[in-house]
């Protein structure tokens, strides 16, 4: 189809859906209304489990089996970009040299690295008390790590980041959701029921089985992250094509000088 | 354990065992992944079939509900997900994991070698694959059906790029990826919809709260949005231009499953958000989508079979009868009727089998000659008799020959599409015909060297089938799991339609299924519903006479395109159509606009 034929073709079904959608809007009900049957009902629900931040009771409670799709979705994709992302057979690694960094951006990146594990750990823990949780905390560990690509380089980073470990504990994180839920069973509960004591409102403890889950979310997504970053870096870093070039077409060419690209 | 409880462990059971096989793949050698594999995703296949044992044999009722978590309702309104298992759910789940076990079954040691430092990925991913649709059939929830597609979908991607040596099952992979997700966009936007309407995200819960006042856009714009990614799953004309692009490249075994089961889903899904959600006075009224369903199921049908019958590739060509039997599907749920739902159940069932056994036996073709080539392939796999015969036996099913299961969900499906409109039988007669003439094109020309050598090329190279074989090297010997597979899962489609019970259990189905009334008391009220009474199901003998008809227009249609080659400018007639199957991503997307506003103007008429 031509370029001018595919666009006529979208933009007379786009004029038809965007009336629809307008119509559809129309039909919203009116902002700042007092009727939120949802909501006051989760609310209720996760002060009954002594779980104080409402969005985790719904995330790692009341819908305990949306969150566990959805971190099977994450794990799918990570193993997915593992396989797609494979070293083939006509592709050879090299070891990448070490880069000179800036002394301040080497001082910034080592400063930050602590605080910002720090505080993704701190989100994660706290996860059923205050915003954030297993999957926002997970994903600033992940991105705290990769600082040290930043601060020093590739290889600096490689050592701290084994992929092996990450790997067995993304599965464990996978595993550990899984196995909480079928422990509930076999106390005689539901599936991922909340079966724990719900201990002291707005403590640590409080809220049950969800900051078990939420850890594991937290493990997951955490390890999940480091995994797939590692196999864009090391397709961009260490493979080459068989032509002896890499994989990106449009860099400069010579592997020291295309790792920081 | 009661019937309820088995639910979430059919979705846990293979999700354990991904991780277990990540976590272990590398250190395990090959067979004990293989095995554990088999093991992971037998154990939930049997868990559905015990389910769908007891919700279909009455005792405890016909419907198992399940809320996950323990979050019962409580006055009627209640803040978790529900899992509900009818014969129909529970038997989709049961079909889907069956199919899985097979497939691990027949490539047991089929590739050449697992990806590196990543043994088990493979297995793992079918496992995931496994999960997300048992638990799209099992749900009863609507965000929990869409992260079920999702998952479905993203495994889906990587299954189907998974040989990343050659260029084309990337950019399959990648149009499959992106159709699927604006399609998914779609969904989740619909819903999204109608949770700022009613404040509910169940089944059952949305569906009676729609029904306390007038339709109006928002609740047209809702369904054609949730219909878009259903549709698009279910690789329905527009929204089909996918499938042919990622079934061609994908690794056998995964062929077998997105064909079997995965775009049947997505019927599925359509048939369950309609009657248990819009079929209400508050929804969608049936004659508006009687029409939506009939005209694009009549388009795909068509449009199927005649892309269909011009491929040479021959995954390809299975690909494009795949979109054109879900055509037919379609047609079967578009009649509202029990007879329709039960009928068209019981033609996925058979079709699941006999497209997996043709796909099995393609793959045999693949890995010995490296070609799939319907031309390039002429006479040379006289060699493999078993093969030969299995690819036939399966072309013969596909065009509705009794007893096979295809042929009794044919016949009642076309019955209870007559009851509809007089002219929806000749439909299902030609697009079998077909389909089913095309497969056996290819298996005079391939297996039995019939007439005279096909023309030189006159297609592009994009048509043809040159490929690499899946396995290391080409195969000298046929491992036994390659044909036995095949052989037990045409076998399975044969039982689907002489065995008189799996007739009885889907029309029981059918009508539980299209009681929104009973399913939604059931759900909502945890009022026992009485299971109905089982009527004994015969074949039609109208449909044992199409079903004949159909079978041998197919082999008229074979014997003809070997022995009298249409020397006419048909070719020049379809290339139009051709066309349109550009690759362009752009394209694809453009169709699937206009696609949802083809469905919004199909069913606008019943705002006022």
């Amino acid at each position: 189809m031509s370029p001018r034929g595919r666009l006529g073709l979208f933009l007379a079904g786009a004029a038809v859906v965007a009336a629809l959608f307008t119509v559809a809007c129309l039909g919203l009900p009116p902002f700042g209304g007092a009727h939120h049957p949802y909501g006051d009902r989760a609310v209720r629900a996760a002060v009954r489990h002594h779980t104080s931040n409402a969005i985790a009771s719904v995330n790692f409670d009341q819908r305990a089996l949306d969150t566990l799709g959805e971190e099977t979705i994450l794990f799918s994709a990570v193993l997915g970009a593992v396989v797609l992302l494979r070293q083939t057979a006509d592709e050879r690694r090299h070891t990448p040299a070490p880069a000179a960094v800036r002394p301040p951006i080497r001082r910034f990146g080592l400063l930050m690295l602590p605080v910002a594990l720090a505080v993704g750990l701190y989100v994660v823990a706290h996860g059923q008390l205050s915003p954030g949780g297993g999957f926002q905390g997970g994903v600033v560990v992940a991105t705290a790590l990769h600082l040290l690509y930043i601060a020093a380089d590739y290889r600096a980073l490689e050592r701290v980041r084994p992929l092996r470990p990450y790997e067995i504990g993304e599965a464990v994180g996978e595993a550990a959701y899984v196995i909480t839920g079928l422990a509930a069973v076999l106390a005689g509960s539901a599936f991922l029921a909340n079966v724990l004591p719900y201990g002291t409102f707005a403590t640590l403890s409080s809220g049950g089985t969800v900051p078990l889950l939420n850890a594991a979310v937290g493990m997951e997504v955490a390890c999940g992250v480091v995994v797939l970053l590692a196999q864009f870096l090391d397709q961009a870093v260490q493979i080459e094509g068989a032509d002896g070039g890499g994989s990106d077409d449009d860099g400069p060419r010579g592997p020291g000088r295309r790792e920081r690209a | 354990m009661d019937t309820a409880g088995l639910l979430p462990l059919v979705i846990a059971v293979p999700l354990l065992g991904a991780a277990v096989l990540v976590a272990g793949g590398r250190r395990l050698p090959r067979i004990v992944t293989d095995a554990l594999g088999c093991a992971f995703a037998a154990a939930p296949a049997a868990l559905a079939l015990l389910v769908l044992a007891r919700v279909a044999g009455g005792g405890a009722g016909p419907y198992a509900v399940e809320w996950v978590g323990g979050w019962h309702l409580a006055g009627g309104e209640g803040v978790g997900i529900v899992l509900v298992a009818d014969p129909l759910g529970a038997g989709l789940a049961a079909l889907v994991s069956v199919l899985v076990v097979a497939v691990l079954a027949y490539s047991w040691h089929y590739f050449e070698e697992p990806p590196r430092r990543h043994g088990g990925a493979f297995t793992a991913l079918i496992l995931l694959f496994q999960a997300g649709m048992c638990g799209f059939a099992l749900t009863g929830d609507l965000f929990n059906a869409f992260v079920f597609f999702e998952l479905m979908g993203v495994v889906a991607y990587a299954l189907t790029g998974y040989r990343v040596e050659e260029s084309r099952p990337l950019h399959g992979a990648l149009s499959f990826g992106i159709v699927n997700s604006l399609g998914g966009y779609c969904m989740l936007l619909g819903i999204t919809l109608l949770y700022a309407r009613t404040g509910e995200l169940g089944l059952a819960q949305i569906g009676r709260a729609l029904d306390g006042r007038a339709p109006d856009g928002l609740v047209l714009a809702a369904f054609v949005l949730v219909a878009t990614g259903l549709l698009v799953k279910a690789a329905a004309v527009p929204f089909h231009f996918w499938l042919p692009d990622a079934h061609a490249v994908a690794p056998t075994p995964v062929c077998m499953l997105l064909s079997g089961v995965m775009v049947e889903l997505g019927v599925y899904g359509v048939a369950r958000v309609y009657w248990t959600v819009f079929s209400g006075p508050g929804g969608v009224p049936h004659p508006d989508l009687t029409r939506a369903l009939l005209v694009i199921g009549t388009l795909t049908a068509l449009l199927g079979a005649l892309m269909c019958w011009r491929q040479r590739h021959i995954k390809r060509l299975l690909a494009f009868s795949t979109v054109a039997h879900t055509g037919l599907f379609l047609t079967g749920v578009a009649v509202l009727s029990p007879e329709g739902v039960s009928g068209t159940a019981l033609y996925v069932l058979g079709h699941a089998g006999v497209k997996a056994a043709l796909f099995g036996c393609v793959g045999v073709l693949l890995d010995r000659y490296a070609s799939v080539d319907e031309h390039e392939l002429y006479g040379r796999a006289g060699e493999l008799p078993v093969t030969g015969v299995l690819f036939t036996v399966g072309g013969l099913a596909l065009s509705g020959l009794p007893p096979f299961g295809t042929g009794l969900g044919k016949a009642l499906a076309e019955e209870a599409a007559g009851q509809a409109a007089g002219w929806l039988p000749a439909l299902f007669v030609l697009v079998s015909a077909v389909t089913g003439g095309a497969v056996l094109r290819v298996a005079l020309r391939v297996f039995a060297g019939a007439g005279r050598p096909p023309r030189a090329a006159e297609d592009g190279p994009e048509t043809t089938g040159e490929a690499e074989p899946e396995t290391g090297g080409r195969l000298r010997r046929v491992p036994v799991p390659m044909l036995a597979v095949p052989a037990a899962l045409l076998a399975g489609a044969l039982s689907v339609g002489v065995l008189p019970g799996v007739a009885a259990t889907a029309e029981r189905a059918g009508r539980l299924f299209t009681d929104a009334r009973g399913y939604r008391a059931a759900v909502l009220d945890g009022r026992p519903v009485a299971a109905p009474a089982a009527v004994a199901q015969h074949w039609p003998t109208t449909g044992i006479l199409l079903g004949l008809l159909s079978t041998a227009l197919a082999a008229a249609l074979a014997a003809l395109a070997v022995w009298r080659p249409a020397r006419t400018g048909a070719t020049a007639l379809t290339a139009p159509v051709r066309r349109l199957q550009s690759g362009h991503i752009g394209d694809y997307v453009a169709w699937l606009v206009v696609g949802m506003a083809l469905l919004t103007a199909l069913t606008a008429t019943g705002l006022r």
